[in-house]
């Protein structure tokens, strides 16, 4: 591909995940940040606080996931101005649907995760293509380890259909501590058998007292 | 569309205490199209050695019924069944390719990526034949719902020195 004259892209790889509890949201992603058999740095992080409720996590071309992170970030700042408030997580998920395919012809390439709070207080996890499809599930997992991860947490998570009547709630009756661990769990696999996943992984957890963040080992390898 | 994603194929084996589970899905497709939903890949060559072909299907039959023709040959030569150690030499030799004998896992397909994911979180050393079978078959179903050319219900083989257990897995017919 690169042997074009014309191609602009690199993946720059890692992997993000992310689950929606009752009452709780789970955003993970790796820190390590690769071109080509190369590790630029492993300390590099794919996540973005957008709103008190709102986090996005980013895997692909690092050039393309800044500018969109900033300009996320500044159409948020105009919101509060404009609005008195924060954006809620469900205003930030159609955002990025429109600034992706605002690009349409000429794409960030860019795999999003976005996770949060609702404005019930709910988790949510929106789910998005390069271009701008996206979906309100109950997890996913995006990036160079997302074919590894996502059986994992299919075959834990077991999402409701979204064609059941009435429709069933997305999000996962698992505690907090145990998503986390789930979390840790698959990235440690993922790990294992992708080359550009590893070193560290960010955890940021948002629930009603706030958001935090820890930070865990990974193989270096 | 490369030539190994013409039929669709996910094959997984796995490495238990005293026995080993070899598992397909059943589908058989001609790109998006589905012809066969009993379609085996999974192949005897002797009581205590199976082999698993994904890939394209012919080819996949041809290598095995030459697979059968060395073996019987080496048979009636030395009187007995072929290691799985020599087998995979073989294999490899037929193949122009390194052969690795893992202490785990192998995995194949065009699943082996979701494959990988499940088997990495799923699978412990020394299992027991039920807690075996039980892993083979939840992390093969789990990434063959994640591939839209394998599925179709599954076929999971456990042998054990004593007996070799044969099932068919319910999955998704889609």
């Amino acid at each position: 591909m690169s042997r074009r004259g014309d191609w602009v892209y690199e993946n720059n790889g890692g992997t993000c995940v992310a689950i929606a509890g009752a009452d709780y949201c789970v955003i993970a992603a790796d820190t390590r940040l690769s071109v080509g058999y190369s590790i630029l740095t492993r300390d590099h992080s794919k996540i973005c606080e957008l709103a008190d409720k709102c986090v996005l996590a980013s895997s692909g071309f690092q050039g393309d996931i800044k500018a969109l992170h900033k300009n996320l970030a500044a159409r948020e700042l105009l919101y509060q101005h404009q609005h008195n408030k924060r954006m809620s997580c469900p205003a930030m998920a159609q955002l990025l649907s429109n600034t992706l395919y605002y690009k349409r012809f000429f794409p960030y390439y860019a795999f999003n995760v976005l996770g949060g709070l609702d404005s019930e207080g709910k988790g949510c996890v929106f789910t998005y293509d390069a271009v701008g499809s996206y979906e309100r599930t109950g997890y996913s997992a995006q990036g160079t380890g997302s074919t590894l991860i996502m059986p994992v947490l299919d075959n834990q998570l077991k999402s409701p259909s979204p064609l059941l009547l009435p429709a069933r709630d997305a999000v996962t009756p698992l505690s907090e501590t145990e998503a986390i661990d789930l979390v840790k769990d698959v990235f440690a696999s993922a790990t294992e058998r992708d080359i550009y996943t590893g070193d560290k992984l960010e955890i940021v957890v948002v629930n009603k007292a706030g958001t935090r963040r820890e930070y865990i080992d990974l193989r270096k390898d | 569309m490369s030539i190994f994603e013409y039929n669709g194929s996910a094959v997984v084996a796995m490495v238990g205490k005293n026995c080993f589970a070899i598992a397909s899905d059943r589908r058989l497709g001609v790109q998006l199209q589905t012809i066969g939903t009993d379609f085996q890949r999974v192949f005897k060559i002797h009581d205590k050695l199976y082999i698993g072909l994904s890939g394209l299907a012919t080819d996949a039959q041809t290598l095995y019924q030459r697979l059968v023709f060395r073996h019987k040959l080496y048979q009636l030569r030395e009187e007995r069944d072929m290691k799985p150690e020599t087998f995979a030499s073989l294999v490899s030799a037929l193949l122009y390719e390194k052969r690795e004998l893992a202490k785990d896992f192998v995995v194949s397909g065009t699943a082996s990526e979701s494959l990988y994911g499940a088997c990495e979180s799923m699978y412990k050393p020394d299992m027991g034949p039920e807690e075996l079978f039980e892993t083979i078959s939840q992390a093969l179903r789990a990434s063959v719902d994640r591939d839209c050319l394998s599925g179709w219900g599954g076929y999971v083989l456990v042998v054990t020195p004593t007996e070799v257990r044969e099932s068919v897995i319910k999955g998704r017919m889609d």
